[in-house]
Parts: structure tokens; C-alpha cells; sequence
């Protein structure tokens, strides 16, 4: 039964890291295939790290940190490099309308 | 068309080069007359669990020594070739960089709570090299990204060089020393049996090899934390 639903939880985990490759393929600009593999790869490696901990329950402590590890490192990684293609300037897909950051720097400069 | 003919064909060859290769693989079922003693011998007579330790730090001695005394040499060549520049932009005849961003507070955050997670890992691996897959090596090059955080979060940081290089230098010469205290009081250099051996897979055990693996963290975080210092823009 454990092994069971570990198994599942890992077949789970895959085809989120499938959804992220293929994210990645087919996202048409930077920023939206650094958000497809970060989103996917984040929540396909916890529940890659639940899986196994269903297999193995005495690694549970160790899976544990790795996984606070991952859902540490993989977002502050991902947004400091979107900030960085951002600030060189790379562009935005036409579709996605929307400039958060942009916004934000003309209301700071209109208030000043 | 031709080109990619070319391609397929270049493909299809290394592909028959690599299947003969993967044909003939047979996994060995046993272990070779030398790892065979090597596995027997490092428990017994070393009283590591690690057996690439045992291998590494008392048996090929003078080889782990020259491996150190190469990364001296990188770091000492970096700092040489980087680090003479001291002059400022604009005599060089450059365009004056602006200042770097400042991080974002997610960065910093982040960096703030990892920083500290991330070195006491380093002391993990370091500590039980002679336990689990790890060392002094390992370890120093886990202390090394922990600094290179801090660089890329804050750029204006200043590292007090002179400190890591008096910490790098003094680690040298006491991983030299114990070597040389193990040629007098022991069977030969840097044996670890001057300390007592202790119970198998203890955590203090396994002689002298949790001191030369703390003396080898040191060092080699030391000097790559330097050489990833001279890498940055000099003020």
C-alpha cells in the first residue's frame, strides 16, 4: 500500500518535470519558459521527495531538508535571473500584456 | 541537403562507435584483486568507513598533498594575474561602470536564510568524510558557493582577504605538520595512527582523519573563497 501510493506520488512528480520540458520547448519568450520550469520542477521535486519518503519512511528527516532546500533555492534563483534578463533588457512576448515591474518603476518615479 | 546528409551520417557512425561500447559491457560481478584489499584493508586497518577517504588521505599522501599545493598555485596565479590591476577605470583609459544594482529583497532574503544552511552543511560533509561520501575537499568547495552567495547578493561586500589567506596558510602548514608528526610517531607520512583509531563508524574515530579533513575544509574554502574574490570587478 505504502509503495503504492509512493509510486504514484513519483509518476506524479515525472509528469510535472514532463509538463516543464515541455514548457520549456514551447513558451515563447524568456520569461515565460523561466516561469514554466521553475513552477513545474519546484512541485515535481516534492513530489518526487514524498514519493520516496512513502518508500523509504527512515529517510523522511533527510528528504525533508532537501526538499525545503529545493523550495528554497529554485524560485529566489529563478526570479533573481528573470530580474537580471529583465534588467539587460531582454524582451517580452508581445501576448503577455502585462509589465508588472514597469508599472511599479513609473509609480515610484511619478511620486518622487 | 548534402550538409545534412553529412550530419546523419557523422550521427550514425558515432551511434555504431558508442552500441559496440554499450554492447560489450558486461557490469564486473566482482571487485579487482587491488580494490578487493583496499575494501578489506581500510576498515581494519584504518578504522574509516569511508574507504575513498582512507585511500585518499593517509595511503596517497603525497599525492592529496600535490593536489593541494596545485589549487595553491591556481589561487596564488588568479591573484597574481587579477589581482595587479589595482589601478583605477578611469586610467585605463574605460568607460567608469556604474555602481551594481542593489539586490532584490527576495535575493537578500534569501541569501540570508541560506547562507547559514548552507555552511553548516559544509561542516557536515567535512566532519563525516571519514563516515559518508564527503571531505575536506567537498566541504571547502560547499564553503566556497556560501561566499559566492554573499558576493552575488551583496556586490559591495568587502572580504577580509588578508584573514582567509592567514586561515588558508596556517591550515597548510598544520596539515603538513601532522603529516610530519605521523612520519615520527607512526608508520609514515600524515598516518593517522597517531591519534587512537576509536570504535568503527563513531563519529570520532578513524585516528587523525577528522583533523586532516577540518585542516583540508579550511584550506581549500579559504582559497577558492579568494579566488572567487579576485574575480570580481576591482574598486
Amino acid at each position: 500500500m505504502m509503495e503504492l501510493v509512493g509510486s504514484i506520488l513519483i509518476l506524479a512528480g515525472a509528469a510535472f518535470h514532463f509538463s516543464a520540458g515541455l514548457g520549456m520547448l514551447r513558451m515563447p519568450d524568456a520569461y515565460t519558459r523561466m516561469q514554466a520550469g521553475t513552477k513545474a520542477t519546484t512541485l515535481g521535486n516534492t513530489l518526487l521527495l514524498a514519493g520516496l519518503a512513502f518508500y523509504h519512511p527512515g529517510w523522511s528527516p533527510k528528504l525533508l531538508i532537501i526538499a525545503y532546500f529545493v523550495l528554497m533555492t529554485n524560485p529566489v534563483s529563478s526570479h533573481a535571473l528573470a530580474r537580471a534578463a529583465y534588467s539587460i533588457g531582454i524582451p517580452m512576448f508581445g501576448g503577455s500584456g502585462i509589465d508588472a515591474l514597469r508599472d511599479r518603476d513609473r509609480k515610484l518615479r511619478s511620486e518622487t | 541537403m548534402i550538409r545534412s546528409l553529412f550530419t546523419i551520417l557523422a550521427i550514425v557512425l558515432l551511434g555504431a562507435v558508442f552500441a559496440t561500447i554499450a554492447i560489450g559491457y558486461s557490469e564486473q560481478q566482482s571487485l579487482r584483486p587491488l580494490a578487493e584489499s583496499y575494501v578489506q584493508l581500510v576498515p581494519r586497518d584504518l578504522g574509516a568507513a569511508n574507504v575513498v577517504t582512507g585511500i585518499l588521505l593517509p595511503y596517497r599522501a603525497f599525492d592529496t598533498l600535490g593536489e593541494v599545493a596545485v589549487l595553491f598555485m591556481v589561487a596564488a596565479s588568479v591573484g597574481l594575474i587579477l589581482g595587479a590591476g589595482h589601478r583605477r577605470p578611469e586610467e585605463r583609459g574605460e568607460d567608469v561602470q556604474e555602481a551594481a544594482r542593489p539586490s532584490s529583497e527576495i535575493v537578500q532574503t534569501g541569501s540570508q536564510i541560506l547562507a547559514p544552511l548552507i555552511s553548516i552543511f559544509a561542516a557536515y560533509i567535512i566532519m563525516n568524510g571519514h563516515l559518508s561520501a564527503g571531505g575536506g575537499f567537498q566541504g571547502g568547495a560547499v564553503i566556497a558557493s556560501c561566499v559566492l552567495l554573499i558576493l552575488l547578493t551583496y556586490p559591495e561586500h568587502q572580504i577580509n582577504v588578508a584573514f582567509l589567506s592567514i586561515a588558508e596558510s596556517l591550515a597548510g602548514a598544520l596539515f603538513v605538520l601532522t603529516g610530519i608528526i605521523g612520519l615520527i610517531a607512526a608508520g609514515g607520512f600524515l598516518d593517522n595512527h597517531i591519534l587512537p583509531l576509536g570504535q568503527f563508524g563513531a563519529f570520532f574515530s578513524a585516528g587523525a582523519i577528522p583533523i586532516l579533513s577540518v585542516l583540508l575544509g579550511v584550506k581549500v574554502g579559504c582559497e577558492l573563497s579568494v579566488i572567487l574574490d579576485r574575480f570580481r570587478p576591482q574598486p
